[in-house]
């Protein structure tokens, strides 16, 4: 009779256990992100002397500073418009050379081959090997300071992931509907806008996701290419943080939660998608 | 196809991607190369000096420096990085009231911008103001207090630790998915020849898991090798360059000192060190692995 009122009331507990241990790792993974964002209400002079203090009134200060000294909208709009003009381009092209990839017939099958592999080859370079070829070449195009700038190069690192998901989901598909299409007379243009563009639409999310939070954290490229605070991206604006007279601590703080705030509910809203892109790159890549 | 298959089409499909690619990843690793056999301040032309950047790096003690430092991350992350996320996969593991906002909220750290994770971790790091420091003295334990970081000896520990830290959540979400990928039957007929959860992680689990395991380290080994961002904002790669990493003494000797011939260099050799360890890691543990198999 004991024994089993005793094995549940032990599983019980092993599961309360585990709900504990998992519960609780998150709880301190967490933990430093916590406390910034709770060091991000306080004043400089309390972060020094007494940061645990529980603080009398949650001060606005730091981030009434932080919008005052950086320009947000402006950061937030280069980074927009950078990682639009991005997207749009790079899925647009991308899309094109797939297309030919698997779709057209080549005189030569072999040919069609390597330049698929070619660009798939893109995924072993490391970014930081670029840095300063792209720079030079930059000021070779009289880019410097523009938006082109960083649009060029980090459409090029797309490249070969996008060309590795797009030629592998392309290839997946019956050609049949197209045939058709192409017999009732549909020229180039018209079949890849309406009838091969929409198969490729559900990677086309996976894309979106995996470039926008890409650029949105970018910085060497950014910081090599970009010095007029005009065109700075948000995490280029950022590090460039630094308070009036000393170093200002509470500011720092604040600007860097504005610069995570956006792209948490951002990753709130598509988890389930980033979680799923992102680990499927990185095993892909 | 074939009737829209001119070779006219062809070629302007793929113009713009071959295009951007060729000017953008190819010819700038030629072109790095390029620098890297020159002396070049930026201004005039650069003048050719042979091999001798690559000569003088092996008398560079900062170029050591750095070596090491990126040597003991790589090592930081490979004895806590990879067994940590594979037991926080574990833990995850389980359908549980809340566990896909758990999945989600240890992944955050890699999705945080990494410019805010440096800065995040001066907060927790930093010897004066810093979380854990304040912590030791608050809990009595003062003389355990650490020069974390602006020190010598720690920085890279830490920056490893940091890395770990950013990592662990991704990594674990790579695991997760491979731990799907074990067919439940295999624990079913084990368990009905008496394997407990022990023996079933040691024979079933960990052994499966060799795929997924060959694409972590290769994952970690190249993502080691990228850090940039953390060291900037935690020690700038001071003092004195005694915490810099390679891309980061890559970095400062190209853009701060302008010596573009001998960053150059130097990011060739970190460039030929990652594939060399990621693809003998690759032949490293195929070979083990078909061995096993025999």
């Amino acid at each position: 009779m004991s024994r089993e009122i005793n094995i549940p009331s032990n599983r019980r507990w092993k599961t309360a256990g585990w709900y504990i241990l998992a519960y609780g790792v998150t709880l301190i993974i967490l933990l430093p992100v916590l406390w910034v964002c709770f060091l991000s209400f306080r004043t400089s002079s309390e972060i020094l002397n007494n940061p645990f203090s529980w603080p009398e009134s949650w001060s606005m200060e730091n981030y009434k500073r932080a919008f005052a000294t950086l320009d947000f909208f402006i950061l937030y709009k280069n980074t927009v418009i950078v990682a639009i003009a991005t997207i749009v381009l790079e899925i647009l092209i991308t899309f094109m050379s797939s297309f030919a990839l698997t779709r057209m017939v080549f005189k030569s099958k072999k040919m069609q081959n390597l330049i698929q592999l070619y660009f798939i080859s893109g995924l072993a370079v490391p970014a930081f090997i670029l840095i300063f070829p792209v720079y030079r070449i930059t000021i070779m195009l009289d880019l410097l300071n523009s938006y082109w700038s960083l649009i060029l190069p980090y459409i090029a690192t797309a490249i070969a992931f996008n060309t590795l998901l797009f030629t592998g989901f392309l290839r997946g598909f019956p050609k049949e509907v197209e045939e058709a299409a192409i017999i009732d007379g549909s020229g180039l243009y018209t079949l890849c806008r309406s009838i091969v563009f929409p198969i490729i639409t559900p990677v086309v999310s996976t894309v979106f996701i995996f470039n926008i939070l890409y650029i949105w954290n970018e910085f060497p490229f950014a910081v090599t290419l970009i010095s007029d605070a005009a065109k700075y991206t948000i995490s280029l604006g950022i590090s460039q943080f630094k308070g009036a007279y000393s170093i200002d601590y509470g500011g720092t703080l604040a600007a860097g939660m504005l610069l995570i705030v956006p792209q948490l509910i951002f990753f709130g809203i598509f988890q389930r998608f980033i979680i799923e892109g992102m680990t499927a790159g990185a095993v892909k890549g | 196809m074939i009737w829209l298959s001119k070779r006219k089409s062809i070629f302007v499909m793929l113009f713009p991607t071959l295009l951007l690619f060729t000017g953008y990843i190819i010819f700038p690793i030629i072109i790095s190369f390029y620098y890297s056999t020159t002396k070049f301040t930026g201004i005039g032309t650069p003048e050719f000096v042979g091999f001798s950047n690559y000569k003088l790096l092996l008398g560079d003690s900062f170029f050591w420096v750095s070596l090491k430092n990126t040597f003991i991350i790589l090592g930081v992350s490979l004895v806590l990085l990879i067994p940590f996320s594979f037991m926080l996969a574990l833990l995850l593991n389980r359908t549980f009231k809340g566990s896909d906002a758990l999945k989600a909220l240890n992944y955050t750290p890699s999705i945080i911008a990494p410019i805010v994770v440096g800065l995040i971790w001066v907060f927790v790091l930093d010897p004066q103001m810093g979380l854990i420091n304040i912590l030791l003295v608050k809990l009595g334990l003062g003389n355990l207090t650490q020069m974390w970081i602006g020190g010598k000896a720690l920085a890279p520990y830490s920056i490893g630790m940091v890395f770990v830290w950013q990592q662990l959540g991704f990594i674990a979400t790579i695991f997760l998915a491979g731990l799907k990928m074990i067919p439940r039957d295999v624990y079913e007929s084990s368990s009905i020849d008496g394997a407990g959860p022990k023996e079933q992680l040691w024979y079933i689990t960990v052994p499966m898991m060799n795929e997924t395991n060959r694409i972590v380290v290769v994952l970690v080994i190249t993502n080691v090798f990228k850090i940039f961002e953390t060291v900037f904002m935690l020690t700038g790669g001071g003092p004195n360059h005694q915490s810099e990493v390679l891309v980061t003494y890559m970095y400062n000797t190209t853009f701060t000192s302008a010596e573009y011939g001998y960053g150059m260099a130097i990011s060739t050799i970190a460039f030929l060190l990652t594939m060399l360890f990621s693809i003998a890691y690759l032949k490293l543990s195929k070979s083990n692995f078909e061995g096993e198999g025999g």
